[in-house]
């Protein structure tokens, strides 16, 4: 068996991971913290990690403070789910195609796909900012819609392809025997194998899609009904003061949605990975 | 149900030439077995018959039909993998019936032909389970259900049973059989093994080098092995070869002196063979029994009970197998002295061609 460490190695383990976790799980605690914290008590000197005056005012009166809150979340989620979707029906088959078909200039042009990302979103904002205005999508959802996708594709493939390739070819065969479109083999032999990998996939294209919608929002969007919470989180910033509890309570509130969806993916993956092991 | 015609069929990648101008003619509910050394080209060619790879050059012809720009679907072919190619994700019900689904048959008569399909194989108890239940064996007859719902033509079968252990292999080499001959079918089989070869086929190709080194049936191979390499792959234990010279030729045979000085005279047709001759003599192990003539030092005998194979070396190093009775008083160490009936000798030339034998068992009809 894989698990025979001594006690001293699993000491050893379980601080690395707790110094790892620590890092992690830190910045979260500390949101949480100051999400319950009144607003003099967060900007008290010396710092005080303890505060003697906890409550979950922010979570009520953010609403109030900035009306449109509920509408930024929806507006986050709707336009990840909207690139995460788009993403994922250019990339599984291009990544099926790379993965098994046979064609001229196949590792260049992934290789060309690839070093678009090389590229930060920022540096090319300027184009970008050009050709959302040249085909009328500036205030749009499609503004932050498009570019997202864009930019998630390459390592969609990457990804995918990677797993797309472990599944035995003679499974493609034998159904290629039986008659079988690839088309119908895709449908039915490999999106059904590939479960885990495309879950991995689509989680990694939705949190990416998530993390980077600010940029392309701040630049793209000017119209306040479509922004996505990173970018309403910024009216808690008043003239003369910020409201930072608030701001966390916010932010906190946002994720939460996602974070539940996650969760109960993350057992399907764990189920899905097993399944797979059928076979040698 | 189909004859099965090959005609000029090379292949090359690249430079590469993995076959090169394989004529075959394979009859009606004939069971073939294409065996031959890795990479000789033995899997190349029955993925030629069956449509996934395309022949370099060569025309493939089914019940005297031209299939070879045909899908395999329309060539009336089926295949068995290797590593069975299950798929995970359905039940065995839907594994065998996924041809049916692909032809968008009837629900009724799907349900109809995966159940005779699985009451010939005898996984109707087995029918909801997922093949990752199921054990090696029965994972094996799935495969092969999944090939006989369609009720192909010609069944082709990709090292079936290299999966499986020993025991089992043995089991489902009957089963196979057993099975052609219910589904009066024309099979060709690709194998590595020369046991699941000479057990289980009709006629057997014997490939080397991506040509065909003999085709013939199990005992023709054996008493009649066209080559040297055909000689040493067909048998078990491995036919010995020893060096030797011819000194004559005549009308008994030919006449040929060991390096040890012995003479004997093979009854073999000398053909263009002359005094003078390098030639190797081939002996079978279990046509050596103790008495004078090759002397052998027993390095290690192995007793499997019916029989004791002695493994040797001769005098001058030359290395020599006997497969002598089971309870034969020898040990290990011994000097021990074999012959053997000169009509069970085979004589390879230079070249590797055998001189045809005289006295051997006629060749089956």
């Amino acid at each position: 068996m894989m698990d025979r460490y001594t006690l001293l190695q699993k000491i050893g383990i379980y601080f690395g991971i707790a110094v790892f976790l620590t890092f992690i799980l830190l910045p979260f605690f500390e949101m949480f913290m100051t999400s319950l914290k009144p607003l003099n008590h967060i900007l008290r000197a010396p710092y005080q990690f303890w505060s003697d005056d906890f409550s979950f005012d922010a979570y009520t009166r953010m609403w109030e403070r900035v009306p449109l809150l509920g509408r930024y979340i929806w507006n986050s989620i709707f336009i990840a789910t909207t690139v995460t979707i788009i993403a994922m029906i250019v990339i599984v088959p291009a990544a099926y195609a790379y993965a098994r078909l046979d064609f001229p200039f196949k590792t260049q042009s992934l290789g060309l796909f690839l070093s678009v990302n090389m590229f930060a979103g920022a540096v090319l904002l300027i184009p970008l900012y050009k050709l959302m205005r040249t085909l009328g999508l500036l205030n749009t959802y499609w503004a932050m819609i498009i570019p997202g996708v864009a930019f998630l594709i390459p390592t969609g493939i990457w990804l995918l392809r990677g797993y797309l390739e472990k599944i035995p070819k003679e499974m493609e065969e034998a159904a290629y025997m039986d008659g079988a479109s690839r088309l119908y083999t895709l449908r039915r032999v490999i999106l059904p194998l590939a479960g885990p990998g495309l879950v991995v996939v689509a989680t990694t294209v939705f949190i990416t899609a998530y993390a980077q919608q600010y940029l392309f929002a701040v630049t793209f969007n000017s119209n306040g009904n479509l922004h996505p919470l990173p970018v309403g989180l910024l009216q808690f910033i008043g003239y003369q003061n910020v409201e930072w509890n608030m701001m966390m309570a916010a932010a906190l509130t946002g994720i939460t949605p996602v974070l539940l969806v996650f969760l109960f993916l993350q057992r399907y993956l764990v189920a899905g990975l097993t399944a797979g092991a059928v076979k040698e | 149900m189909a004859t099965l015609d090959l005609t000029s069929i090379t292949k090359d990648f690249g430079a590469h030439k993995v076959l090169s101008g394989i004529d075959l003619a394979i009859r009606d509910r004939e069971f073939v077995v294409f065996v031959g050394p890795s990479g000789c080209g033995k899997s190349t060619l029955l993925r030629i018959i069956a449509g996934l790879e395309a022949a370099t050059s060569g025309r493939i012809l089914i019940d005297g039909q031209d299939v070879s720009d045909a899908a395999p679907v329309d060539r009336g072919i089926s295949m068995v993998f290797q590593s069975y190619a299950l798929y995970p994700h359905l039940s065995i019900f839907e594994n065998i019936a996924f041809p049916l689904r692909v032809a968008r048959l009837p629900e009724a008569e799907v349900k109809a032909k995966v159940a005779r399909a699985a009451e010939i194989l005898q996984l109707t108890e087995k029918l909801s389970l997922k093949p990752g239940q199921l054990s090696g064996g029965q994972r094996q007859r799935v495969a092969i259900g999944r090939s006989i719902v369609r009720n192909p033509k010609v069944f082709l079968f990709d090292e079936p049973l290299s999966n499986l252990d020993a025991a089992l292999r043995g089991e489902m080499r009957v089963e196979l059989s057993a099975l052609q001959r219910d589904l009066d079918a024309t099979m060709v089989y690709v194998t590595h093994d020369q046991v699941e070869a000479m057990t289980m086929a009709h006629r057997i190709v014997v490939l080397n080098k991506g040509r065909i080194e003999q085709f013939g049936t199990p005992m023709e191979l054996y008493h009649h092995p066209a080559t040297r390499f055909v000689a040493t792959f067909i048998g078990q234990p491995n036919m010995n070869l020893i060096p030797a010279t011819v000194t004559g030729t005549g009308a008994e045979g030919v006449t040929v002196a060991f390096h040890g000085g012995a003479q004997m005279t093979l009854p073999v047709d000398p053909g263009t063979t002359r005094a003078g001759d390098r030639v190797e003599v081939g002996l079978r192990p279990e046509n050596l029994t103790l008495g004078q003539g090759l002397a052998m030092r027993l390095r290690v005998l192995e007793r499997l009970g019916g029989t004791a194979i002695a493994y040797g070396m001769m005098g001058d190093g030359l290395k020599l197998c006997a497969a002598l009775p089971g309870d034969t008083a020898v040990h290990e160490g011994e000097e021990v002295g074999l012959t053997f009936a000169p009509a069970d000798a085979h004589v390879f030339d230079a070249q590797g061609r055998v001189l045809r034998r005289r006295q051997a068992p006629a060749l089956a009809a």
